[in-house]
């Protein structure tokens, strides 16, 4: 039964790498005659991918809903394996992203019509999300980190899709960033192995305290090198440059999936490792919580401000999502069992917000062919339906109950009302509150101008045209609603996890 | 007493008389009376050799059967021996490789002129090498330079005159310090004859009277001999005279006669004064400062340097350094190596002036640097005679340099104060020697445009086109090789030649 | 097995090799056979010899006394030995294909094939004599490869090379002279060989001896401030700079520097002291260094030989973390970067060979036209950087791992130096990757229409060097064994 948790990861990877290998030689053979370019076979990469996709996701949450289990693939080297290991993180995780990489595959059958390439398109998306549901059920640091490289190469691709010089810088960008922070991750990885008994991820961590005597100083510069490294691949400061570069280039599907998820792994790979192998207790209290929750909540703010002056919807987005991963990581840096809650729920439901949001974000580019939000005023006559989805999954970021975002936030306040940190028990909540309140201000501004756009502008009436699209991105937006309204389930779950911690 | 030991005697006064003899035959026939005289001469040395080693212990050979103090001497050991056997051979050698340039340079009537002086030259230098009274050696001293000045001028343009003018000057000087040196030593001792000097310097030094004439002496001695050898900086007359004299002149006079004279120093400083003294002395470190000094600048003077044959000569001041550094160094092994070195330096230099000749005479017999581009291909053989002499003088394993080298730097470990200077010197050295000699072989190595070959009328030449100085060549790369390969013989000769001195 | 057999191994392709301008092949297919053999047989007689290595040492012939040139072949040896003669004959078949255009070829074959009996010689030298006799040997053999195009630029670079070369070695000289004059033997003893009672007072200057001495070998790999011949050699033919500048010359740089300072100096004496710390900050700077640089070149055989350069010095900072886990990174990370950086250049070097182009921004789109090229270009760029699954990581990871281990803050400042490495690594290989793979939206392919893919005499190798990077990524284990075992004796 374990080796089943394989399926998921290495089906997709190998289906996407086959894809890409027709891809290629198709181009090869286009490019070698001169020929026209043939049509690329549309239905068949879509059927392909959405079976492989689908038979992967569900064999993951099956992996991912009967238990522990562990896999231990082969040694990289000596006694440090590629192991495998689902618990109980894992399995939210594996979930949360299952669930929004198919929502957004489907979405993308029709999205990606006005992008071309679709098998690159595809292929690419398959070997990540195999490479995301090892990074999910990793059991051990540097199986972690190795998908996370794994993760950053593949998806770079969906970033620079269409090939522009734009895309091609912003994919770079995104990619330097990304080393860098995970080159800033190895830097701690080397430190904690020989620090740590293991590296396998034990709750409360594993470090060993005979070893670590007389050397905590440069394992606390590693744990902070840690949280910034990861924090980059989560847009925290100082590199989060990459997230507002790549997304408005990149076709919509990849901004949902690197937005709503790809994000929320360097959300994982920081629980991992600071809850997992160094433990809470080593960081509580030092300077190195204080300097996370000082970076963290002025990321929070920081995203908000400039997401509030951004003109381009997409962008505005990124910077959104700047802003709000960091709400996650400032629950996290309070290092308290309801701030870890929090942090946990609010990564369930920014994900699903933020697919929405973007899938929105998509719709409008996808029909009106522009970008900027001053080109959507009086858009809600045109496709009520989508607008209305924006607005709920807006509301629900902004954190208006009941939606999603009030029940996390709650829980982030909480936890840092309650937690030990001096200033920062006021600092942080006023922040958040702050931050949301800005965050109704850009996001809002749209529904308002869409419904409302004034009497002089002549509105374009027509029946708004619902596909596959609109259908995703509706269940995204209920999904953000109803999750707020019955959250008791996944408040308990979460809660459970974050007491296992500490 | 063996027939044998007749033998250094006889040698002297063959070659002596070989001059007269010379003046009153042709060119051509002086030129094979030498070659034999020169042959016959090293056999009987050879022999001499063997049976000095045969009874493994020096003999004194009395002239005319007078004892000491009114009759002269000589004294024959294993190094007196191997050094009149070596002499010859790189004597003959040089002979053979010069012989197209001298029928060239000279004047037909004066050929036989310049056999007489090679005879007498050889004769003062076997005196110089045998002779047991320090009256006879500068006697043999002042012969050897009125016959080494003769080499230079042989060739008559202004440059030969004013450097054998020169030469006259600054030698006549250095004969006058060593004629003072040895009246000193006359003064206080009342001997003339080698052994007897020392019984009486021993008696000196123990009572501690004339401490200040004793070293003066020895100073005036050493100086005086340091000025005929070219120790930096009294080389100034150095590079003319062996750049602008005919070849086997300049072969001879660089491997041979300065040879003579260090060899003599090595005489008066074993068999005059002792050892113990010298070293007690600090003349040592005075001639140790000034061949470091040597090493250095001679090499640095040498990159300057854009004609080839200069650039050999002042490769010459600086191999001379490297002897008197080993002097100062004041060890008995320092000696060795000094000694050693005067072998591998005559037969690496030598090598060198025939094999540059080799090299313009497919060059326009042009020494300018420029010229020689690609005569490495226009002369195979040269070409790889002068690479071979490169490396040894560079000190690279397998020839003969590396060991001089090792050996210096063995000797210079065993010295306190001495070691580092002397190392890092020797590395300095070596990346100079590299600098100017490599960067001579890679142009040789570079091809030159056809168009600049026929415009300058350079020719190829075959190996047997000169047949003597084919043979020549492979003689000297072959002893090259063999000192370089097989020099344990060698150095247990040397040193077994230095037990018997005192 | 007989210990003749390393004497032949290597003798058989010093005097291979010199044959070649003398035997009047029928045609160059014939001397490619010849060649192809006398440098398999070889490296067949290299792995038996691996494999049941000779009790026995062997004295090919004295200098004087005590010193002579004799082979032993002991761990150490053996990995140097077995990375060349797995090397050597898939660069044999590059190059036949190469060097077609480039003339000479025999001369050029001659002192190619040369060069690898010689470098088997450092390989398996039992004394610190005999290593100096063969490193001596590799410079004057290599010359005349770096020389080959008798370019003025390739005279320059030799002349530049030479001159390095012979100056290092005259100060590694020194330190030679000091281990034959105070030590107990010239072999190479793990541990060391001083005899600290001969040295008493003086290991002040010991130390002094001893950094002239690394910095003398280390002008071979190229550590800072004698880095300067590396990138210009790249004027010789791509096989030359692929196998001798990045593997043979300059790993043998790096293997002698190993050898002097766990096996003659000794760890024990140096551990600790301003020696150490010295070459650890000239080591740590050359890695960042030799990065910056090679992102700034555009020349792409020169970005990969600064590259080298600061990949070498990796090597480097292993040895002188002077622990037995410091070597053991140290050879991993000579092995994996031997595969990864010959492929690289080998990549070049069929770009140069296809299409005469040598700059990176002449690359524009040629990822579709030279798929197995790039392909391999990139996983080499990959490698670099150190993505786990590749080999590069297992030799970052050991070195950095050493360097924690050792509990030295300068070695801790080593490993973020490492990453920054990393990080420019990826710069300056993906951006010709991505370049070469996604030229922009309007891209004419019909201007590269001629560009195509190399023969088999190419592919073949960059073929075997993915492969060997991959299995090596995720199997280093038994590999790890030798090293540790290797390792383990010196501590």
């Amino acid at each position: 039964m374990n080796t089943w948790i394989l399926l998921p990861i290495f089906l997709p990877i190998a289906v996407g790498i086959g894809l890409l290998f027709s891809s290629f030689r198709m181009h090869l053979k286009m490019t070698g005659e001169g020929a026209a370019p043939a049509a690329e076979n549309t239905n068949l990469i879509h059927g392909i991918a959405g079976a492989v996709l689908g038979i992967s996701a569900a064999a993951a949450l099956v992996c991912a809903w009967t238990g522990e289990k562990s896999v231990i693939l082969f040694y990289l080297m000596k006694d440090v394996p590629i192991y495998f290991h689902i618990d109980k993180t894992g399995s939210l995780f594996v979930t949360v992203m299952s669930l929004v990489w198919l929502a957004v595959c489907i979405y993308a059958f029709v999205y990606m019509k006005h992008e071309g390439e679709e098998a690159r398109f595809f292929g690419f998306y398959l070997v990540v999300y195999g490479v995301l549901v090892a990074l999910d059920f990793s059991g051990n640091l540097v199986t972690l980190y190795f998908f996370y490289e794994l993760m950053t190469l593949s998806s770079m691709p969906l970033v620079l899709h269409n090939g522009s010089r734009e895309a091609i810088m912003a994919a770079l960008k995104y990619l330097f960033y990304s080393m860098c922070g995970a080159y800033l991750g190895l830097f701690a990885i080397f430190f904690l192995y020989r620090y740590c008994d293991t590296l396998a991820f034990t709750a409360g961590g594993s470090l060993n305290q005979a070893l670590i005597q007389g050397n905590e100083g440069i394992v606390r510069i590693a744990v902070l090198a840690m949280v910034v490294g990861f924090g980059a691949k989560a847009g925290m400061f100082p590199l989060h440059a990459w997230l507002p570069a790549a997304h408005p280039v990149a076709p919509t599907p990849a901004s949902a999936a690197l937005s709503g998820i790809i994000v929320k792994c360097g959300v994982l790979a920081i629980i991992r490792g600071v809850y997992y192998v160094v433990g809470a207790e080593f960081v509580r209290g030092t300077w190195v919580q204080t300097v996370w929750m000082t970076i963290s909540l002025l990321t929070v703010f920081m995203g908000s401000m400039l997401a509030y002056r951004e003109p381009v919807l997409k962008k505005r987005l990124a910077y959104s999502t700047v802003s709000q991963v960091s709400y996650i990581l400032f629950g996290l840096s309070v290092l308290s069992p309801t701030g870890m809650a929090g942090a946990l729920l609010h990564t369930v439901f920014h994900a699903f917000i933020k697919a929405a949001l973007f899938m929105t974000a998509g719709i409008f580019l996808f029909r009106k062919g522009k970008s900027r939000v001053d080109d959507y005023v009086g858009i809600g006559k045109e496709m009520p339906v989508t607008l209305w989805c924006y607005t709920f999954a807006s509301l629900a970021l902004v954190g208006i109950p009941p939606t999603s975002g009030f029940i996390s936030k709650w829980y982030l306040a909480q936890g840092a009302l309650q937690g030990d940190i001096g200033v920062f028990r006021y600092v942080g909540p006023a922040v958040l509150l702050v931050s949301a309140l800005l965050t109704a201000g850009y996001l809002l501004p749209v529904t308002m101008k869409g419904f409302l756009p004034g009497k002089d502008r002549s509105v374009h009436t027509g029946k708004e045209t619902i596909d596959r699209m609109t259908v995703m991105l509706v269940i995204m937006a209920l999904a953000a609603v109803v999750l707020g309204i019955f959250p008791n389930p996944l408040v308990g779950y979460t809660s459970e996890i974050a007491a296992s911690l500490m | 007493m063996a027939f044998v030991q007749n033998f250094p005697f006889m040698s002297i006064i063959l070659s002596l008389f070989s001059g007269p003899i010379s003046s009153v035959l042709s060119g051509k026939k002086a030129k094979w009376l030498n070659m034999a005289v020169i042959t016959v001469i090293g056999c009987m040395s050879g022999a001499v050799l063997a049976y000095v080693l045969g009874t493994g212990e020096s003999y004194v050979y009395t002239m005319g059967h007078f004892s000491a103090p009114w009759g002269n001497e000589i004294r024959v050991g294993v190094l007196e021996a191997a050094m009149a056997l070596f002499f010859c051979v790189i004597m003959l050698l040089s002979m053979l490789g010069g012989a197209r340039e001298r029928l060239l340079e000279i004047e037909e009537s004066k050929q036989n002129l310049y056999y007489i002086m090679v005879n007498l030259l050889l004769c003062s230098l076997l005196a110089l090498i045998y002779t047991n009274d320090l009256f006879t050696a500068y006697v043999f001293v002042e012969i050897n330079t009125i016959s080494a000045c003769g080499l230079i001028m042989i060739r008559q343009n202004g440059r030969t005159i004013e450097a054998a003018t020169r030469y006259m000057i600054m030698s006549l000087l250095g004969s006058g310090l060593l004629l003072l040196g040895i009246c000193f030593l006359y003064d206080l001792t009342g001997h003339l004859l080698m052994s007897n000097i020392k019984e009486q310097v021993a008696l000196l030094h123990q009572s501690g009277e004339y401490h200040i004439p004793l070293l003066v002496s020895v100073g005036l001695m050493s100086v005086g001999l340091a000025i005929k050898s070219a120790l930096y900086p009294f080389h100034t007359w150095l590079p003319d005279a062996y750049g602008y004299s005919t070849l086997s002149s300049a072969a001879i006079l660089s491997s041979l006669v300065s040879k003579g004279y260090i060899f003599l120093l090595v005489k008066i400083f074993y068999r005059v004064i002792g050892f113990d003294i010298v070293r007690d002395s600090k003349v040592v470190n005075v001639l140790f400062v000034f061949g470091l000094a040597g090493m250095i600048l001679g090499s640095v003077s040498a990159i300057r340097e854009g004609n080839i044959r200069r650039m050999i000569a002042f490769s010459s001041v600086a191999q001379i350094g490297y002897i008197y550094m080993g002097f100062g160094l004041g060890t008995v092994s320092g000696m060795i190596a000094s000694i050693y070195h005067v072998v591998s330096h005559a037969a690496t230099k030598s090598l060198l002036f025939v094999s540059a000749s080799g090299i313009t005479d497919v060059s326009g017999d042009s020494t300018d640097f420029f010229d020689l581009t690609g005569a490495g291909y226009r002369n195979k053989l040269a070409g790889v005679a002068f690479t071979v002499g490169s490396l040894a003088m560079v000190g690279f394993p397998m020839f003969s340099g590396f060991i001089s080298k090792l050996l210096f730097a063995q000797a210079a470990v065993e010295s306190v104060n001495k070691m580092l200077p002397t190392l890092i010197a020797l590395a300095i050295s070596t990346i100079l020697n590299a600098v100017y000699f490599m960067k001579t072989v890679i142009r040789l190595y570079t091809p030159e445009k056809k168009a600049a070959l026929e415009k300058k009328n350079f020719h190829s030449i075959k190996m047997w086109d000169q047949p003597s100085k084919s043979i020549a060549l492979i003689c000297f790369i072959a002893l090259n090789i063999l000192l370089g390969l097989s020099s344990d013989p060698v150095v247990s000769l040397i040193r077994s030649g230095l037990k018997m001195f005192t | 097995m007989n210990s003749y057999f390393m004497v032949i191994a290597v003798l058989l392709p010093i005097l291979g090799g010199v044959l070649i301008p003398l035997i009047p092949f029928k045609s160059r297919a014939w001397m490619a056979v010849y060649m192809e053999v006398i440098v398999l047989a070889a490296s067949v007689l290299v792995f038996l010899l691996i494999l049941n290595r000779p009790e026995q040492s062997f004295v090919l012939f004295r200098f004087t006394g005590k010193l002579s040139v004799s082979f032993h072949l002991d761990g150490l040896g053996s990995v140097f030995a077995g990375l060349v003669a797995f090397l050597w004959p898939l660069a044999v078949l590059y190059s036949v294909e190469y060097m077609k255009h480039e003339g000479h070829e025999r001369y050029f074959f001659m002192f190619y094939i040369v060069t690898y009996g010689v470098t088997l010689g450092i390989a398996m030298a039992q004394d610190i004599l005999t290593l100096y006799f063969f490193y001596e040997m590799l410079t004057m053999v290599t010359l005349p490869l770096i020389m080959h195009t008798l370019t003025r630029e390739a005279i320059l670079a030799s002349r530049t090379y030479l001159y390095y070369s012979l100056g290092g070695a005259a100060f590694a000289f020194i330190g030679m002279i000091f281990v034959l004059s105070y030590g107990t033997t010239a072999n190479f003893i793990p541990g060391g060989v001083l005899d600290m009672e001969r040295i008493g007072e003086k290991s002040g200057l010991l130390l002094l001896v001893y950094v002239l001495c690394f910095c003398g070998f280390s002008v071979k790999a190229a550590m800072f401030p004698f880095c300067a011949w590396l990138p210009k050699a790249g004027v010789a033919p791509t096989p030359v700079t692929a196998l001798l500048h990045a593997v043979a010359v300059v790993k043998a740089g790096a293997f002698a520097t190993m050898r002097i300072t766990y096996f003659s100096f000794g760890t024990e004496l140096l551990h600790g002291t301003w020696a150490q710390e010295f070459l650890m900050a000239l080591v740590i700077f050359t890695i960042v260094y030799g990065c910056s640089r090679a992102l700034k070149e555009t020349h792409i055989k020169r970005r990969l030989a600064w590259s080298t350069v600061s990949n070498l010095s990796y090597i480097l900072f292993g040895v002188v973390l002077m622990t037995p886990l410091g070597l053991e990174g140290a050879l991993s990370h000579m092995i994996c970067h031997a595969f990864m950086k010959i492929c690289a250049f080998f990549c070049a070097g069929a770009i140069i060979y296809k299409t005469g182009k040598n700059y990176i921004f002449e690359l524009n789109g040629f990822g579709r036209k030279m798929p197995k090229v790039f392909i391999a270009f990139t996983v080499s760029g990959l490698a670099l950087m150190g993505v786990p699954g590749l080999c590069g990581f297992i030799g970052k990871w050991n070195l950095a791992e050493a360097a924690v281990a050792s509990e030295e803050p300068l070695a801790w400042i080593g490993v973020p130096a490492l990453l920054i490495s990393a990080i420019l690594t990826a710069i300056y290989m993906l951006s010709v990757s991505v370049r070469a793979f996604f030229p922009g939206r309007n891209f004419d392919y019909q201007t590269i229409s001629n560009v195509k893919d190399p023969n088999w005499l190419m592919t073949l190798p960059l073929a075997v060097f993915v492969i060997v990077m991959l299995v090596l990524g995720l199997h280093s284990q038994p590999l790890l064994g030798i090293f540790e075992a290797v390792a383990s004796a010196v501590g």
